[in-house]
């Protein structure tokens, strides 16, 4: 059980004031795992400060979008063999402490995906009204869809086995891929559940959400799993 | 009924149209899987020019008050069906291209490993 690889994904774009910090914290939390930085073009120093942390390195091309650029950590993790994939945002809001609890139910093979949900427990930082609002929405569009209660669905701290990360590679949307990498998880048979984790407000850059994109988020993902949901399975 | 003048500026306009297409293939700028559609089009534009008579018919046939109204009526259908054809294209392009990109980053990687491995200057 303890020689289970593991690989910690932190898919970045202009990070330079956070990704430091969290390179430290996962080190000190999870020290058996490698830690992967997927750049996806990034126009700052962000590149440079995760080569000088002598991580793992992969640089997109050009902005590519969080979806492909998770996928793109998904691949490397897959091909090298590693049992088990985590994503950690670069922008400091997980906390790294939870990272052994996220791995557990994966290491005892009670479930295939952990999500760290930031609502069941007190305490952390819980998102804006509105934010609150739009989780609320996708928590009850994966009820609709799986039967299964979610409460943070837009969770992007999660962590997957061989079998999530077989899926993933295959299928995984280039834009706000998390709420139907769930939808796509359930359809596969795959078994996810949350663990409870704290979340600080993000510590630099801005958020990837204004209102406009918010409500895109949330028709694009409703349109795609309804329409996914007839969709002939390959 | 269509002044001659305005006919022979039809007839001419639709024979500059196939010439453009054709040469557009001859010089690959239009894939021939692609072009089909345009050869079509302009054979068929040039037909109407020359045989106005069709698009009387066609009008009169399916009730529109005047000609005119059914060819405005099937330009902008079939402009609608091109563009959305594009569209098609363009999704299929856009995950082709990503596929390929990450293939690039994961190969760049491997090298890059290798290299290292072997201890080859840079």
């Amino acid at each position: 059980m303890e020689s289970m690889k593991i690989l910690v994904i932190i898919p970045v774009f202009n990070e330079e004031e956070t990704l430091r910090g969290v390179i430290l914290g996962i080190r000190s939390s999870l020290s058996q795992a490698d830690i992967l930085v997927v750049n996806d073009g990034s126009t700052d120093s962000t590149g440079k400060i995760a080569r000088e942390e002598g991580v793992l390195v992969l640089e997109h091309p050009y902005n590519m979008g969080i979806g492909a650029t998770m996928q793109t950590g998904f691949l490397y993790a897959l091909r090298n063999g590693y049992d088990i994939a985590i994503q950690v945002d670069g922008d400091g809001q997980h906390h790294p402490e939870f990272l052994p609890s996220l791995i557990k139910p994966l290491r005892t093979g009670q479930s295939n995906l952990v999500i760290g949900s930031r609502y069941l427990l007190d305490g952390g930082f819980k998102s804006t009204l509105p934010r609150k609002l739009g989780i609320k929405f996708f928590s009850f569009l994966v009820w609709i869809f799986t039967g299964k209660r979610v409460t943070d669905p837009t969770s992007g701290f999660r962590a997957m086995d061989r079998k999530g990360l077989e899926l993933f590679c295959e299928e995984y949307p280039s834009d706000y891929p998390e709420v139907e990498a769930l939808i796509s998880a359930y359809n596969k048979g795959l078994h996810f559940q949350e663990i409870p984790v704290t979340m600080m407000n993000r510590q630099g850059g801005a958020s990837s959400i204004g209102i406009l994109s918010a409500l895109y988020y949330m028709v694009k993902v409703t349109l795609s799993i309804s329409i996914g949901s007839v969709r002939r399975v390959k | 009924m269509m002044g001659i003048r305005l006919n022979l500026f039809a007839i001419i306009g639709s024979i500059i149209l196939l010439l453009v297409i054709l040469e557009l293939i001859r010089r690959r700028y239009l894939q021939e899987r692609y072009s089909l559609v345009w050869i079509i089009t302009g054979t068929l534009f040039l037909l109407l020019s020359i045989r106005v008579d069709i698009l009387y018919r066609i009008s009169n046939f399916l009730g529109f008050s005047i000609p005119s109204n059914a060819l405005f009526f099937f330009g902008v259908l079939f402009l609608i069906l091109i563009v959305l054809g594009l569209s098609v294209i363009t999704s299929r392009l856009s995950v082709k291209n990503k596929i390929l990109a990450q293939e690039v980053v994961l190969l760049k990687k491997r090298v890059a490993d290798l290299e290292k491995s072997l201890g080859s200057p840079e």
